[in-house]
């Protein structure tokens, strides 16, 4: 397969502000530095997600852009929160919140569909569907910290007011690219892709377990979980799984170095309802338990 | 390619949010000074294989780093020219690798770049030649990854503190997504907890209030012990909203077992904050 659906992906998220704007002076207010931890997920297309309730609405999806001038978000999206477009596709909002408690006052949003975003869409490559970016006049007004050794992002307020931003219409730097949100949607049409950005519950089992001398042990069984109801008891070792445990690519058994691993990619898959086999050694007995997976983490 | 293994890579990719690897001892993080551009792009200067400076724009928002054909033969990074979007169209894609990436006190080396000279940044380029010269493209992903990144607009400045953090194969994760896209056929995707946690939720579908509700604690689990009880409505988990069973269980999946995690919820109306912290198993 040629991999020029790549291209789209390569880029910066970045719609070019108009090189006729102002440049930037600063504009101080008064604020606290009072510091957020922001949750935030990398996307298969290693973008840096947070989620973000747009006058209460959502939650959006929108990627960290320090390549864009500007909050972007979808039209549908801009529809859902209930925003109004101006002529020059800018919005106010109400209101603006981060996952992890942060309020940004007074952010406003171009409203637009942006091609990039759109070609990621019509083929899932994210993993999740994407609603817009966040970029320089919210992002500015913090100082922002990307560890991805770290489970949050660190938000600190500044005492800084960002100069507006005044890109107006569109701009024509893109050179083509453009064409390729269409094109990839319809790549996918033709590949029979169709994204379903949806979470299903994994189903639930109900077994704490342990890693001793090389061997998975069954710790504690949950009372009243689909693991007590199957039949397995405490200190049970786990010696095999159904063949549903091909999903890594082997027919059965946990031959992994690091079992508990294993064992994890063989539950990862299964939904609410599913019935596998579990063998165990009790004892000096080997044993075969049936478990249907049920709801709950 | 085996269908499952790629779901199987492809949830390990869409789920792994964090930690995968240990902070390096802190060490004085590296001043990086940036240039913000009428356009709001931060302009950097780098020295790539020793020679340059070269201006590059730092971009978040970008998983590839993306170098000019021009830059790509002054710095011996590329044998062939041209890395139009022709070029690129053709199946071409001109991937290399950078010798060494140097920004002020920080060098990173065997960097993974692009060479293409990309519309947007050729557009930027020659916008503010006249006072910047040339942009000759993009740090992206692959290099802010390997540091802890401090963008500050107001200092115009980057602090960036090494971390032993691989960003990976860009093209291959997401290759592999893309078949597992295509084999999937519409399916949703099963997320579930990386640990036990105790408890089971619900929602109705008329239900459209922030939360979801408990309807189960396991005796003797996590969740009970830290005392969550039948009826509360879970509001967030680790930071992350809870309004739906799959935000839930996406929040569920990036609490790795033995680590405490804040459930904030209401009971009878009353806002609580409880901490679980879920052990292994599933």
């Amino acid at each position: 397969m040629t991999r020029w659906w790549l291209l789209a992906l390569i880029l910066s998220l970045s719609p070019a502000a108009r090189a006729d704007d102002a440049t930037p002076t600063a504009e101080r207010v008064k604020a606290a530095e009072k510091e957020y931890a922001i949750p935030y997920r990398l996307t298969d297309t290693k973008h840096i997600l947070v989620r973000v309730k747009v006058n209460g609405k959502g939650p959006f999806n929108l990627i960290l852009d320090t390549g864009a001038p500007a909050v972007f978000i979808t039209k549908k999206s801009a529809e859902r929160a209930g925003l109004d477009t101006d002529k020059d596709g800018w919005a106010a909002t109400d209101s603006f919140e981060l996952e992890g408690g942060l309020k940004v006052s007074g952010a406003k949003a171009r409203v637009a569909d942006l091609f990039q975003l759109e070609g990621m869409n019509g083929m899932g490559l994210a993993g999740v569907e994407l609603h817009g970016v966040v970029g320089y006049n919210v992002l500015a007004k913090y100082r922002i910290t990307y560890d991805f050794t770290a489970d949050k992002l660190k938000f600190v307020a500044l005492d800084f007011t960002p100069p507006a931003v005044n890109a107006k219409g569109k701009d024509n730097s893109q050179g083509g690219l453009d064409l390729l949100g269409p094109a990839m949607k319809m790549l996918a049409g033709f590949m029979g892709i169709k994204p379903n950005f949806a979470v299903e519950p994994r189903g639930f089992l109900g077994v704490e377990l342990a890693e001793t001398d090389g061997k998975l042990a069954v710790k504690s069984v949950v009372k009243g979980s689909p693991a007590e109801t199957a039949g397995l008891k405490p200190g049970d070792l786990i010696t095999g799984v159904s063949k549903a445990f091909a999903a890594t690519g082997r027919e059965s058994g946990i031959d992994d170095l690091d079992r508990l691993k294993a064992f994890g990619r063989w539950v990862e898959p299964m939904r609410a309802g599913q019935k596998a086999k579990i063998q165990v050694e009790r004892g000096d007995k080997t044993e075969t338990v049936t478990v249907e997976f049920g709801k709950g983490l | 390619m085996n269908f499952k293994l790629a779901i199987a890579s492809l949830l390990t990719v869409a789920i792994a949010g964090g930690v995968q690897a240990q902070a390096l001892p802190e060490v004085k993080p590296v001043k990086v000074p940036f240039k913000l551009l009428p356009s709001r792009h931060m302009l950097i200067e780098v020295t790539i294989n020793d020679k340059g400076p070269y201006k590059l724009i730092f971009d978040t928002g970008a998983p590839l780093n993306i170098v000019t054909s021009r830059l790509g033969k002054e710095t011996g990074i590329s044998k062939r020219g041209g890395g139009g979007i022709a070029a690129l169209l053709s199946g071409g894609m001109n991937q290399v690798e950078i010798g060494t990436m140097q920004l002020g006190d920080v060098t990173a080396k065997k960097v993974a770049a692009v060479v293409m000279d990309h519309p947007t940044v050729k557009a930027i380029s020659d916008a503010f030649a006249e006072e910047h010269g040339t942009i000759d493209g993009i740090v992206g992903f692959p290099f802010f990854a390997r540091f802890a990144t401090t963008v500050d607009y107001q200092k115009k400045e980057l602090l960036l503190s090494p971390r032993d953090y691989k960003p990976g194969n860009y093209i291959e994760d997401l290759t592999k997504s893309l078949s597992a896209a295509g084999e999937n056929a519409g399916r949703a995707k099963v997320v579930g907890p990386a640990g036990l946690w105790g408890f089971a939720l619900k929602k109705a579908k008329a239900d459209e209030e922030p939360g979801v509700a408990v309807t189960e604690v396991y005796e003797g689990t996590p969740a009970a012990k830290a005392g969550l009880k039948v009826g509360d409505r879970v509001l967030t988990i680790d930071g992350r909203w809870t309004d739906s069973l799959g935000d839930a269980h996406v929040a569920v999946s990036l609490v790795k077992p033995g680590r405490k995690a804040d459930v904030t919820l209401t009971r009878d109306g009353k806002p609580m904050t409880l901490s679980i912290t879920p052990v292994v198993g599933y």
